[in-house]
């Protein structure tokens, strides 16, 4: 019998348990309504028609015959290409739950083919690394009842907002007033920030969607939330609109969209929130950021001011930058005077072990506004799998030495620094911010949470989707595809942002209550936390509890 | 009777403690009804206390925090001053005024009773109060304002705020009232700062019951305050509001945030962008509107198309001559087998023989029906063209053309020419059409019935005309130069390569030994033959060797042998032995003898390595390139040589098979007649169809049959559509349908379908379904 199959086997040929997903799919339900291959963004899904041999013997007539039955089923396919990603788009559409992908419990060979054409594994999402994080393990175990005036979270008045922006001290400050002289600019902003995602990482509904969100929770509800560009720059109406004072513009070594930014200065009708000047990002530091072709459409390629449909490369390094001196006061002295040193401007860098080097240059720099610090843990639309997995620096013991740094040199108040890396990575989000904020961070930044809880981010650790790169977003959410990216309401989008800004102050206060505090972020009040993991402790200088 | 004291100073003037001056109070009440209490400050007044009857107790001095604490039912405490914090705290029933103000907390925790306050309240009063239903709800008179944080987690008591005199006019109920009110009511008159919990409380206009309920309690509780002139001022509807309790159920239904988004769309953000898009400048028209998740139309990531005919069959593909054998299956099975025949025949003239015959057949070697059982027999259907006669012939073009050698090549293309009304000449050196065909391979690889039967039908063809036994020169050759409007060399290869060793003019050449076997003359071999060459050449000499008396053949190569199919198999049957590596050393009338020194006995030697063609007649024009040690032509795709108006065409440009001369002939004949008809030559370009796009799993596996209609039932039609319906029936939005079209023609045969299958747009979801189910891989999905 010659096999009815099409595709020739070979010893590396890959099936169906070879691959991180396997399709469930119960032929006894399907109603062969064709949704799930029609949504499917890898089309790792067909319509397969097989053939099943019945032989029929019967020993004691002397009779034997062969009949055939056909079925038909949905299968995925096993070509690298249409490995199915687990995004389950297949049992959303399904209206009979006759398809869904599983996770393949054993150890799938396909991740031995990930590197067609000599090119390693490229994604998005973030580390594959599973479990609580250690910011998911720290307790905020300081509880005052009767001790410190004990507050009620649901009742009392709490003022949860954080200083971006340097802070004289108050010897200085006083003399500056007094005599004239430049004092720094300062935003009082909601402590939790929506981290870089660049316009073009993202697509305009979900861009748009959060700036709605974050507009109406500042002039509706009175958070001052604020959201930070990435590096795609910023569509002009939006510059010269009254929301640019929630906009943190980013500017990186790609330099995309600046020509729009300066171009619109004249026209803008408030100052930005602040100036992000990004030299590292967490996910893959060192590594620079890339915006794949796929998602060069003509609209991103108008803002940015490069072709259709190229690869945009943003090196790792600035081109006219070789030292941290020049760094730090080319950049900050420059972006600084664009906007009449009336916007604060601060660095974004990698957590490494090399960060003290930079935060103490910045110390010295008086136009420094603070130092923004990115831990492995963070989200990427697109970087190496090595990168993402096995470079960098977790941002929780960057923060701390870098804070009590600060505070051996009494400065802990003048220089603020942020946190950000896989802050909210398993859903704790109010609780692994304010852990960083304990730890010495003034502020923190969430980007992969917040395309998870605004937008129904499907990605995880489990590699599940994680395909932000290429533009197959099937949420839209990444995809510069209006085919794709339309699927994606932005006024759901900016309601669920505000859903999630009102719970995050929910629990801030939650967590602060407890504490006593309600007129002040608690920023590095680490005595009260406490963690079972006595190395962490040790490392953390906080107390081991257990 | 008087009414008993009690004192709070004791006869030194000194404060009695709270304790002491309770116990007292609890002892005297157990003997009268109402107490003057001259109270210095106790705590706590009123606890404990229940008297059958009733009691009254009523203060004069200051009255101490928790004033009324836990009072009872039936016990009133009027204290004719100001109170301190926590009025009636966790009172169950007692009836409290006070002719003044009093601090905070008042009646927090009441569960029922009245507290009725002359004056205004500090902060957090009537927070936590309970309302047992067995009871009456607890009730809260303030005549001025309260402070802030007012009715914080209110369970189920009443307020009512009077603004009179009040110490906070401008916002009756302080910052922020009713945070975790779940119950009761608040009637307030006059302004507040709007700072109420909208998750707990909700505002709202008196109803006529409780309109009703104050106006019938306001003046009792104006009479215990002592002020009932104010009645008036207080009855007017229009100055009351209400804040009431708001249900979760009520609660989960409102969006926690003040202005749904939609609004804040429409009212703000639109308006932020100089009203329109915020991306209109930079892609002007974009429609960001939402879509669903599986749509239809122009928001389709794929589109359907039914690409009939754009791909090749692996049969018509990997055939040299590429022969539309799926086309021609679908003409018989439509019953239309002259129009079957005559598609082969435009194609070949000797399908019986070389098809059906001698060919290796290619297009059984890449059949997609081996995927299912086993490949369309095409000797099967080669042989049963090889009668068939009526063919129609186009009129003279006006042109004529010498074709040098009557072998399958030049045949074919004289074949193609003649079709088309061009005049063909074939110079043949030998006394017979065919080539090596009919000069050497044995007529038990090529029925001679059947070859025969082709040669009539190709000489009797019009616009042929054979000159047998002509030798050609250079003479001659510039004579059909001049004279014709193209040359085509077809010699072939008729030298035979010969190896120089010691006894090598022993040797008999293959060539020359097959075509005198198969002569009327035939030679006598020796009863041991050994064979130089074990291709199938060398396979055809040993069957022959055999045929004419030889006893035992082996067969030498220095490497691994060539041979394969029908012409290993028919020497292997003979009893043939294959012998490598062996290199000849010399030949001896005793045999051969190796270069290991080894004698292999035989009294005939034939060398079978290849023949070279013999090319004296060929002008400088023509090039050519030595490859081997032998001269072949120079030609281009279109078989052309460097000379313009001479073509050459198979085994003289390199080896081949007969199918590989065949379809060089159809080949340079269609590019002859593109250039007498002037129009575009336009070669064979189509892809071979990818197996995978093929659905093969709906045939079953069955026996091969000898027939052509079995053959015709059994084709998979790869690339051409058979006409199934399986697309429209397996498309779940029923977008796909049949219609019917004008049929596509060439040289009046139908060569594509007189329908075609269209989806359509606003109906078709993009699933795929119908690519994945055609079974011929014509539906494909284009990336749209």
């Amino acid at each position: 019998m010659v096999s009815a199959r099409s595709v020739s086997v070979t010893p590396s040929s890959l099936t169906y348990s070879d691959h991180t997903w396997i399709i469930q799919h119960r032929e006894d339900r399907c109603t062969l309504c064709g949704q799930c291959t029609a949504v499917c963004p890898r089309s790792a899904i067909y319509l397969a028609h097989r053939r099943q041999r019945i032989p029929k013997l019967d020993v004691f007539a002397h009779k034997r015959e062969t009949e055939y039955r056909n079925f038909t089923g949905i299968r995925q396919k096993t070509e690298m290409q249409n490995s199915c990603i687990g995004c389950a788009m297949c049992e959303m559409v399904c209206p009979n739950e006759a398809i869904s992908p599983l996770p393949n419990a054993n150890e799938n060979r396909s991740l031995f083919y990930h590197n067609g054409k000599g090119e390693p594994y490229k994604r998005g999402g973030r580390r594959n690394a599973t479990g609580p994080t250690l910011l998911d393990r720290i307790m905020f175990d300081r509880i005052s009842m009767l001790t410190d005036p004990a507050l009620d979270a649901g009742r009392h008045e709490f003022n949860i907002t954080t200083s971006l922006g340097r802070v004289l001290p108050p010897e200085e400050f006083l003399e500056k007033s007094k005599n004239g002289g430049w004092i720094p600019p300062t935003r009082e902003i909601f402590p939790f920030v929506i981290g870089s995602m660049s316009f073009g990482a993202l697509s305009p509904n979900m861009w748009l969607g959060l700036l709605q969100g974050v507009a109406y929770c500042n002039e509706v509800l009175g958070i001052p939330v604020v959201m930070c560009t990435g590096e795609g720059g910023c569509p002009p109406w939006v510059l010269k609109s009254p929301y640019l004072k929630y906009i943190i513009l980013q500017i990186a070594s790609g330099y995309f969209g600046w020509d729009e930014i300066i171009r619109a200065i004249p026209e803008m009708k408030c100052d930005p929130a602040a100036i992000e000047i990004k030299y590292g990002q967490g996910a893959k530091p060192g590594d620079g950021g890339l915006l794949m072709w796929y998602k060069v459409s003509k609209l991103i390629a108008r803002l940015r001011g490069v072709p259709e449909g190229v690869d945009l490369p943003s090196p790792p390094v600035h081109q006219t930058l070789y030292s941290i001196e020049e760094s730090v006061m080319k950049m900050i002295q420059t972006l600084s005077t664009a906007f009449s040193h009336k916007v604060p401007v601060y660095p974004k860098i990698s957590a490494s072990t090399s960060a003290k080097s930079v935060l103490n240059n910045l110390v010295r720099n008086p136009y420094a506004a603070g130092l923004m610090i990115d831990g492995i843990d963070g989200g990427t639309g697109a970087a190496y799998d090595v990168s993402m997995n096995a470079t960098g620096h977790p941002v929780a013991s960057n923060i701390r030495e870098c804070y009590l740094d600060l505070a051996a040199q009494g400065k802990q108040n003048e220089i603020p620094l942020f946190a950000a890396g896989g802050i909210g990575k398993n859903g704790n989000v109010a609780q692994n911010g304010m852990a960083l904020i304990m730890l010495g961070a003034s502020g923190v930044h969430i980007g992969k949470y917040i395309m998870q809880a605004a937008a129904g981010c499907l990605g995880n650790e489990k590699n599940r989707c994680n395909v932000c790169n290429v533009g197959i977003c099937p949420k839209g959410i990444t995809s510069q595809n209006p085919k794709l990216y339309r699927r994606l309401d932005p006024d759901l989008v900016s309601q669920r942002v505000v859903d999630v800004f009102m719970s995050i102050r929910t629990e801030v206060k939650k967590i602060m209550a407890p504490l006593g505090r309600s007129q002040s972020l608690p920023v590095g009040m680490s005595d009260a936390l406490g963690i079972n993991d006595k190395d962490a402790a040790e490392r953390l200088q906080i107390k081991y509890v257990c | 009777m008087t009414i008993p004291v009690v004192k709070g100073l004791d006869e030194q003037g000194q404060r009695l403690d709270s304790m002491d001056f309770e116990k007292l109070v609890f002892q005297a009440a157990k003997k009268a009804p109402e107490l003057l209490l001259e109270t210095y400050g106790q705590h706590n007044i009123g606890i404990r206390l229940e008297r059958e009857g009733g009691l009254t107790l009523r203060l004069k001095g200051p009255a101490g925090q928790r004033l009324g604490c836990m009072g009872m039912p039936g016990t009133e405490i009027i204290c004719e001053g100001a109170a301190s914090d926590d009025v009636g705290y966790l009172n169950i029933g007692a009836e409290i005024t006070v002719r003044g103000n009093a601090t905070n907390g008042v009646c927090n925790a009441m569960a029922n009773g009245k507290v009725y306050i002359a004056g205004s309240i500090g902060a957090r009063g009537l927070t936590m109060t309970k309302w047992n239903p067995d009871y009456q709800r607890p009730e809260l008179w303030i005549l001025g304002s309260t402070g802030d944080s007012f009715a914080e987690f209110n369970c189920g008591g009443i307020a009512v705020v009077c603004n009179v005199e009040a110490k906070n006019p401008q916002n009756v109920l302080g910052y922020r009232p009713c945070v975790g009110m779940v119950g009761g009511t608040i009637y307030f008159r006059g302004p507040i700062d709007d700072s109420y919990s909208k998750t707990n409380a909700k505002l709202q206009a008196l109803d006529d019951d409780q309109w009703q309920w104050l106006r019938e309690r306001l003046p009792g509780y104006l009479e215990k305050i002592e002020r009932p002139e104010l009645l008036d001022e207080l009855s007017v509807r229009e100055e009351w509001q209400a804040l009431m309790a708001v249900s979760p159920q009520e609660r989960a239904l409102m969006f926690s945030g003040p202005m749904p988004m939609a609004e804040y769309r429409n009212t703000f953000w639109n308006n932020a962008f100089g009203g329109g898009d915020p991306l209109r400048d930079l892609a002007p028209g974009l429609d960001r509107s939402t879509i669903d998740a599986i749509v239809t139309g122009e928001m389709r990531r794929y589109k359907p198309w039914w690409a009939n005919s754009e791909k090749a069959a692996p049969c018509t593909y990997y055939c040299p001559i590429h022969i539309p054998t799926v086309d021609r299956l679908r003409l018989i099975r439509e019953g239309r087998i002259d129009e079957a025949y005559e598609l082969v025949l435009g194609y070949t003239p000797l399908p019986g023989s070389v098809c059906g015959a001698i060919c290796p057949n290619l297009c059984m070697e890449n059949c997609s029906r081996g995927g299912v059982d086993q490949p369309i027999e095409m000797q099967v259907l080669g042989r049963s063209v090889s009668r068939h006669q009526s063919l129609k012939i186009a009129d003279p073009l006006g042109k004529k053309v010498a074709i040098i050698g009557g072998g399958p090549g030049g045949m074919n293309v004289a074949w193609q020419l003649a079709l088309e009304g061009v005049e063909a000449h074939i110079y043949e050196r030998d006394d017979k059409l065919g080539g090596k065909l009919a000069q050497v391979v044995p007529w038990e690889r090529l029925s001679q019935a059947i070859w025969d039967e082709e040669i009539r039908r190709f000489v009797e063809t019009p616009n042929i005309n054979v000159h047998l036994n002509t030798d050609m020169d250079k003479e001659s050759f510039t004579k059909l130069h001049d004279e014709f409007d193209y040359v085509v060399i077809a010699v072939g290869t008729h030298k035979p390569r010969k190896l120089q060793f010691p006894g090598s003019n022993k040797v008999i050449p293959a060539l020359d030994f097959l075509k005198k076997a198969k002569s009327d003359n035939t030679t006598k071999v020796g009863k041991e033959v050994v064979v130089i060459g074990a291709g199938n050449v060398g396979c055809d000499v040993a069957c022959e060797a055999y045929r004419l008396g030889a006893e035992k053949v082996t067969l030498v190569d220095i490497q691994k042998p060539l041979a394969f199919g029908f012409e290993k198999e028919a020497a292997e049957k003979h009893g043939a032995t294959f012998l490598w590596p062996i290199v000849t050393k010399e030949v001896t009338d005793e045999g051969l003898i190796t270069e290991d020194g080894d004698l292999i006995p035989a009294q005939t030697v034939i060398i079978s390595i290849g023949d070279v063609p013999a090319l004296p007649f060929l002008p400088g024009s023509v090039e050519t390139v030595t490859v081997g040690g032998a001269s072949w032509i120079k030609t281009d795709e279109a078989h052309l040589t460097s000379d313009a108006k001479v073509m050459a065409i198979g085994d003289v440009e390199r080896p081949g098979l007969a199918t590989n001369a065949l379809g060089a002939g159809k080949t340079a004949a269609e590019y002859i007649l593109a250039n007498f008809k002037n129009i575009p030559w336009q070669p064979f370009s189509k892809e071979v169809i990818p197996l995978q796009t093929l659905t093969i799993t709906h045939y079953v596996p069955e026996s091969a049959g000898s027939s052509e209609n079995e053959q015709a039932n059994r084709c998979l039609s790869c690339a051409a559509c058979r006409d199934c319906h399986l697309c429209e029936t397996i498309c779940p939005t029923g977008a796909i349908s049949r219609r019917e079209i004008t049929q596509k023609e060439v040289a009046g045969v139908p060569v594509e379908a007189d329908y075609e299958y269209v989806s359509d747009d606003e109906k078709c979801i993009a699933c795929g379904f119908c690519a994945d189910t055609c079974p011929c891989g014509i539906w494909t999905m284009n990336v749209y």
